[in-house]
């Protein structure tokens, strides 16, 4: 039985400073224009009452990862320790997986092959975190292997995001599974 | 996917922010190119965090922008058109006109105009002493300011012990936007999670105040009155630790009589805020123990600063939360013997101080913490009046008056008229078409000094490339040019090297032992210690007398020192130049108050726009707006509109949600690049720009704190959709 590794995404403790966009980008040498974790804001409320929430999302390394089930080439695969990979040397880029993904996940550079986050595994290898995890100032997103986190959450208020494609995400902070998927509504 | 084959990776610090040491960071050098940066988990002060504006150094090192030869003007002022000259020939101009302006007008005709503090800014102390000027031009935006308003009440600045609190109030302040990589948002968020509660008093929800368990949206500039209904409440319903007040402070009696007038109800006209919640906030504060004041430069940028500090200081003060556990407390030093300080502080006589072109803080005051100072915006002034001389050269490094200091119009008509003007900055900047001589400097990440550090952490910079250009260090800058004016012996004889091994004395350390540990020297932290009033409340001032900060060796609720000179004795409200209560008669052609943040998560003061991956963030200036003000205008989120004050007026786009206050509207500062590699535009200085500065007043009489020259960020507008 392989690992699967997540995220526990901490919202009250994410302050929207966009670190962890900058340090994937930097780390990874994403080209311009594109992004592999975006942070997203969600506003509720009236003035006075009101909350602003938000959260860093990446690829979610799903349980049972549609883009692996539609890609026509079989060029993405879901490795034994749960990081969903893509082999660039298989991808023709239809984007048949950008379409099916209810995240937006998958993201098309210049070359118009399916790129996006791999938790880092070459830092992974060594020892190190994915470098979103690393730098976040507000230990906002916290990364391992997700039942560790489950673990680590036990007794707060936290839960598995619910989606059909069983994302390996962990979240906390009072917002609800609706309301996050509504942020992604117009993908999938 | 990238290969990472042949890679360096440098310890060093980042040089994206300031003041004080940067981040730890690793500098990513591949093939001779500065590629990518991560934080060092080495770093005590960031533990290997860093935030979005640290990721941005290759671009900001490589840019377009960057100034990579010295420039000679050759056209009109104002008109942009240069000559490149050699490093040697552009200070060979400045000396040469340093040294003939000198002997016809006096040394005080020059002024050095002080950047957000840096390492370097002790350096041009250095110069201006050498060279025998006073006028030093701070800006009465930043801490200075509110130092100075704590050290006359307390004995010196205390800073909240978050760690060990049950209440924290985050008031004027941005803690995810400056350092977010310190302990200080950590704290916090730990605070939060371990069930202290969280208070933000601020006009805006920000990320922060997203986190809070209560928001006081108050409206900009008003802080003063929100202050003094705090504590007429406290007084009044008897919540103050009495042992406290009767042992250790001077003039409660007078306070008590003070602030009977300052009611919740009278502050709720001023500050927005309704009276119920003023008196929750106070009895919130006075009950919860320990509480403690995260203070913000916020507090900075009225008319009514330093009494706003003042009030401030009092209320921690008289609740017992003064240098207690988990309240505000006096810094106990760390477990490092300090550096020596680059400053020379012995040289100012009364004399010397009598020729300060425009004193930042009054005469008597001086010399302040960084030495004798002007204030930046009267050193500008002093070229247009004349009065009571005029400057006669400016030398701006890294700093841009055009964005950095209210009255836009009057700083270009005083750099139009000015004799000689010196920009020197890594980055083309937003004045340099009016500079005689343009000194490019090396980007930190090019230089292999100084050495930085905390109380408890001490590292050697280090060179991650080459220079990429005709140019050396901001440092080689002052010592190269203190060398040609013949100022050589007090400047190490114009040897970094030498200057850097003598202010490390203390550590028995040189610069190429330090530089032996890559990562720097860890110093154990020593434990903090409280209470420590007998020593504080005694400290002796800065000015030249040396007179204790507070004479009768407790707080000073009623301060002799400042009514001594004509200042108010007990903090006081002073409305804004322009509010809805202060100026009713304007609200009816402008009835939103407008201000302006002045720290962004991706940009710092007037620089950085010109960074694709930080721009593709924040891409447009905005204009934060609730619905309920949009609504009515046929304003929609993402509109540009135009926002015109009494002074000024600007085009920029609506960014409209419910975290403001529905009778204000706020923008961001400091905008004016364009970002080339993602084709967005600049934007022009004054009117149709995007430039807050030249929105407010410079009424000598309304526009700043009379004490301390705090510039206030505060007027009415009136919001259109542009066409």
């Amino acid at each position: 039985m392989g690992r699967q590794y997540g995220f526990y995404i901490r919202t009250e403790r994410c302050v929207q400073c966009h670190a962890c966009e900058l340090a994937c980008n930097s780390c990874n040498g994403v080209e311009r224009g594109l992004q592999w974790r975006k942070v997203m804001d969600l506003w509720r409320g009236r003035f006075p009452d009101v909350s602003n929430r938000s959260f860093s999302f990446g690829c979610a390394h799903c349980g049972r990862p549609v883009c692996v089930e539609v890609c026509p080439e079989g060029a993405i695969s879901k490795r034994k320790d749960g990081i969903v990979v893509v082999d660039p040397g298989k991808c023709v880029g239809c984007r048949t997986c950008g379409d099916a993904c209810p995240f937006g996940v998958p993201q098309y550079g210049q070359n118009g092959i399916m790129q996006k986050c791999d938790l880092c595994r070459e830092r992974l290898e060594r020892g190190r975190q994915p470098a979103c995890a690393e730098t976040c100032p507000g230990e906002a997103l916290k990364f391992g292997p997700i039942d560790d986190l489950v673990r680590e959450a036990d007794g707060k208020p936290a839960f598995l995001l619910v989606a059909p494609t069983e994302p390996s995400v962990l979240i906390s902070g009072g917002l609800t599974n609706d309301e996050i998927m509504g942020l992604f509504e117009f993908h999938g | 996917m990238r290969a990472r084959a042949v890679e360096e990776a440098i310890p060093t610090f980042c040089a994206m922010c300031g003041p004080g040491p940067g981040c730890g960071i690793y500098a990513h050098v591949r093939d001779g190119r500065f590629a990518w940066v991560e934080g060092m988990r080495e770093s005590p002060l960031n533990r290997g965090r860093l935030c979005a504006k640290a990721y941005a150094a290759p671009e900001w090192v490589y840019s377009p922008q960057r100034l990579k030869h010295p420039l000679r003007r050759t056209g009109e002022k104002g008109e942009g058109k240069f000559e490149p000259v050699s490093w040697d020939r552009a200070l060979d101009l400045i000396a040469g006109r340093l040294k003939e302006q000198k002997e016809k007008y006096g040394p005080e005709s020059l002024a050095v105009l002080a950047p957000a503090r840096r390492t370097y800014s002790d350096f041009l102390n250095r110069f201006l002493v050498a060279h025998g000027s006073p006028n030093y031009g701070h800006s009465g935006i930043c801490a200075m300011q509110k130092a100075f308003a704590f050290s006359y009440t307390l004995g010196g600045t205390p800073f909240p012990d978050i760690g060990r609190s049950n209440l924290v109030v985050i008031w004027g302040k941005q803690p995810v936007y400056s350092g977010s990589t310190r302990s200080n948002l950590k704290d916090i968020l730990d605070a939060r999670d371990r069930g202290a509660r969280i208070v933000a008093i601020k006009p805006t929800m920000e990320p922060d105040v997203a986190l809070c368990d209560l928001w006081i949206p108050i409206r900009p500039g008003t802080d003063a009155a929100f202050a003094l209904a705090v504590l007429h409440t406290v007084v009044g319903e008897n919540l103050y630790d009495a042992a406290f007040v009767s042992e250790w402070t001077y003039g409660f009696e007078e306070l008590k009589d003070h602030v009977r007038k300052y009611t919740p109800d009278w502050a709720e006209r001023i500050t927005g805020v309704a009276a119920k919640q003023i008196v929750h906030f106070a009895r919130l504060y006075a009950s919860v123990k320990p509480a403690c004041i995260d203070h913000g430069n916020g507090l900075e940028h009225a008319p009514s600063s330093n009494d706003a500090v003042r009030a401030v200081a009092i209320l921690t003060a008289i609740t017992g939360n003064l240098d207690r556990p988990g309240g505000d407390v006096f810094p106990s030093g760390g477990g490092m013997p300090r550096p020596k300080s680059p400053g020379i502080k012995d040289h100012y006589t009364s004399e010397w101080i009598d020729r300060l072109v425009g004193p930042e803080f009054p005469k008597p005051f001086q010399p302040w913490m960084e030495g004798t100072s002007s204030a930046y915006y009267r050193i500008i002034e002093s070229v247009l009046t004349e009065k009571p001389y005029p400057v006669r050269t400016i030398i701006s490094p890294g700093t841009q008056p055009a964005v950095s200091t209210r009255g836009t119009r009057n700083v270009l008509a005083a750099l139009e008229k000015l004799d000689f003007y010196v920009v020197v900055d890594v980055m083309q900047t937003a004045d340099m078409r009016y500079a005689d001589v343009v000194i490019p400097v090396a980007s930190m990440y090019e230089t292999d000094h100084p050495f930085e550090f905390t109380p408890d952490w001490i590292m050697a910079r280090r060179r991650v490339i080459e220079p990429l250009g005709d140019y050396k260090s901001d440092y080689e800058f002052w010592f190269d040019l203190a060398v040609k004016m013949g100022y050589g012996k007090d400047f190490w004889g114009g040897r970094i090297e030498s200057c850097m091994n003598d202010l490390l004395e203390p550590l028995q350390l040189t610069m190429e032992e330090l530089r032996k540990h890559p990562t720097g020297i860890v110093f154990p932290r020593k434990p903090p210690v409280y209470e420590k009033y007998a020593a504080v409340f005694t400290r002796r001032s800065t000015r030249l007398s040396r007179e204790p900060f507070l004479p009768q060796g407790k707080v000073a609720i009623y301060n002799t020192t400042f009514e001594e000179h004509g200042f108010e004795p007990l903090p006081v409200w002073v409305e804004p130049p322009e509010s809805l209560t202060g100026t009713p008669e304007l609200a009816g052609r402008y009835p939103l108050v407008f201000s302006d943040f002045h720290t962004s998560k991706v940009y710092n003061a007037g620089w950085l726009r010109n960074l694709p991956c930080l721009r593709e963030v924040l891409p447009y200036p905005t204009l934060q707006m609730h619905p309920d003000a949009a609504r009515p205008r046929g304003i929609c989120n993402g509109d540009w509109v135009t926002v015109e004050s009494p002074h000024g007026s600007m085009k920029i786009r609506a960014e409209v949600n419910e975290g403001i206050r529905p009778d204000t509207v706020m923008a961001l500062h400091g905008w004016w690049q364009g970002c080339e590699e993602l084709g967005l535009p600049g934007f022009p200085l004054l009117d149709g720009g995007a430039n807050t500065n030249s929105m407010y007043s410079v009424d000598a009489r309304k526009a700043y704190d009379p004490l301390t020259t705090a510039m206030s960020s505060q007027t009415l507008v009136e919001v259109k959709k542009a066409d």
